[in-house]
């Protein structure tokens, strides 16, 4: 019993933070119809951002992460500009290359800037580590400020879309592009923002992170294929779906590894997607529609 | 108000429109008709700015506005009601109305302009709160009005807003045209149904194979024998 509470509450908490990259990774689906494999990469910059300001620079904590968070934004605005606005003309499937070619530079210049010899950096932890009892359930007081975080961006990011006019212009652009251009939206502007706004919450995830793992370069595609499987589970085109899938890809993850083995924690991500997309094409709240590529 | 010279345009290989030309004076009702694939909703797209011309010019209110994008037409006055609505289905009517002011900035002014359209749109009131994809086809061309309204136009492009309703409806639609014209709005209106364009239209032209092929009065084309037969299929 203690052992399945132990690995339930560390998959909620690991699965919040898979729903805020498969969150990233859906916005800019829905948007763009494009599958941004460089998502992962973002969230290794942002991480590294985090390191950066916080154990180099010995910012604090807080307003390291929003420097983080803003560096990733703009970093995604800096992918689109250079790549994908320009190749949006030749198709999906040209846009979709290029989020492969970003994440190789991506990378690149992590390694350069970051140790590229198998380098693991410390990122020094948020609280006290100290664990916490609430009930019978022990949590170690990381994990708790962790999920509170990753439940607050969530739900900055739904008043986002809720409320927001450019939130609106959003939802407009990726409900029907060319009504939205219609009524006067720059529909290219928008999707500049919304790769930022994409980058930004996988900055967000992974300066949330950061604390509980190791950074290193190539962080980014373990990471994009977790938060993937989620997105993925969720319908690939649903938020709610997105967070949902989010958790469950963790809480699976914790209790293959708890009762199976740790050999197959990483796999069940994959196992995850190939059962989705098998039984559950459209995932759990998807739309079922046509698909473009 | 619209002077659209020499049109000529191409989709990859195919030519859609050869050489289109023809204006809408201020505060007119002009009709643009012609049968399925005459580029009528091509001649729509390149004022608007979804298409670029190859060849010819667009000037809006006297001024050249050949290839502006679809946002800065809007910016103009410019503002295209699409063919089978296109509403944003996924958001409520309130939000669709909201959206539809991307153009403008003060929000007391969007505000004052949504009170107004539920004025002209009762029926929208009602159901402000509501999915806007789960609204009947008169309700979502009601919508798809008021919406480009709230970009505050002064030319109105209208793609076979009649297409697909009951005949009910297209009367109160007709009158809605009436309205918006009584209220100092000019507008392009691309139809199928010569009995509409008839009825509220000043003037017609008949696109056939990408150019003007006939042009006159629009209340002498529903007698106009000849006109509906060869141009028209009919």
């Amino acid at each position: 019993m203690l052992v399945l509470s132990y690995l339930l509450v560390t998959g909620i908490t690991t699965g919040a933070l898979y729903a805020l990259v498969a969150l990233g990774i859906v916005v800019v689906y829905k948007a763009t119809e494009v599958v941004n494999l460089a998502h992962g990469e973002l969230f290794m910059m942002g991480g590294f951002l985090a390191y950066t300001l916080h154990v180099m620079v010995k910012l604090p904590y807080v307003p390291s992460v929003l420097l983080a968070v803003a560096g990733s934004f703009a970093i995604g605005i800096l992918t689109d500009r250079v790549a994908f606005r320009p190749l949006m003309k030749e198709g999906l499937v040209s846009v979709l290359l290029a989020t492969i070619g970003i994440s190789f530079i991506l990378k690149g210049v992590a390694r350069v800037l970051w140790g590229g010899k198998g380098d693991y950096l410390a990122f020094p932890p948020l609280v006290s580590p100290e664990p916490m009892r609430i009930g019978n359930v022990m949590i170690m007081s990381q994990q708790l400020v962790v999920l509170l975080a990753a439940l607050a961006v969530m739900l900055v990011f739904a008043a986002f879309f809720k409320t927001t006019r450019a939130g609106k212009f959003m939802q407009a652009t990726a409900s029907n592009p060319k009504a939205a251009a219609l009524v006067g939206i720059h529909v290219s502007r928008v999707y500049m923002y919304t790769f930022g706004v994409g980058a930004a919450v996988a900055g967000a995830s992974a300066v949330l992170m950061a604390p509980l793992t190791l950074l290193y370069p190539d962080i980014g595609f373990p990471l994009f294929i977790k938060g993937f499987a989620a997105a993925v589970l969720g319908g690939l085109t649903s938020v709610p779906g997105a967070i949902i899938g989010g958790l469950l890809v963790g809480i699976l993850e914790q209790l293959a590894a708890g009762f199976i083995g740790t050999a197959i924690q990483d796999v069940s991500a994959f196992i995850v997607i190939m059962f989705a997309l098998i039984f559950l094409p459209t995932g759990i709240l998807g739309m079922r529609g046509t698909r473009k590529i | 108000m619209l002077d659209v010279q020499h049109l000529e345009v191409w989709y990859g290989p195919t030519e859609v429109l050869r050489d289109v030309s023809f204006t809408v004076p201020a505060n007119a009702i002009i009709a643009l008709l012609g049968g399925n694939g005459s580029g009528k909703t091509t001649v729509l797209n390149a004022v608007s700015g979804l298409v670029a011309p190859r060849a010819g010019t667009v000037r809006v209110a006297g001024e050249d506005a050949t290839g502006a994008a679809p946002h800065s037409m809007v910016m103009r006055g410019v503002v295209q009601i699409p063919q089978g609505r296109e509403v944003f289905a996924d958001m409520t009517v309130q939000d669709n109305l909201e959206v539809g002011a991307a153009v403008q900035q003060n929000k007391r002014a969007i505000r004052q302009d949504i009170a107004e359209i539920y004025e002209l749109f009762p029926a929208l009131r009602a159901r402000r709160s509501a999915r806007a994809g789960v609204l009947s086809g008169g309700e979502q061309t009601q919508l798809a009005m008021a919406r480009a309204l709230m970009a505050r136009p002064r030319l109105l492009l209208m793609d076979e807003p009649s297409v697909g309703l009951a005949p009910l409806v297209v009367e109160t639609i007709i009158q809605t045209v009436r309205d918006l014209r009584a209220r100092g709005l000019t507008i392009l209106l691309v139809e199928q149904n010569v009995g509409v364009a008839a009825a509220v239209a000043d003037h017609a032209h008949v696109l056939r194979d990408g150019v003007i092929a006939y042009s006159g009065p629009a209340c002498d084309l529903i007698d106009n024998r000849d006109v509906l037969a060869s141009y028209l299929g009919r």
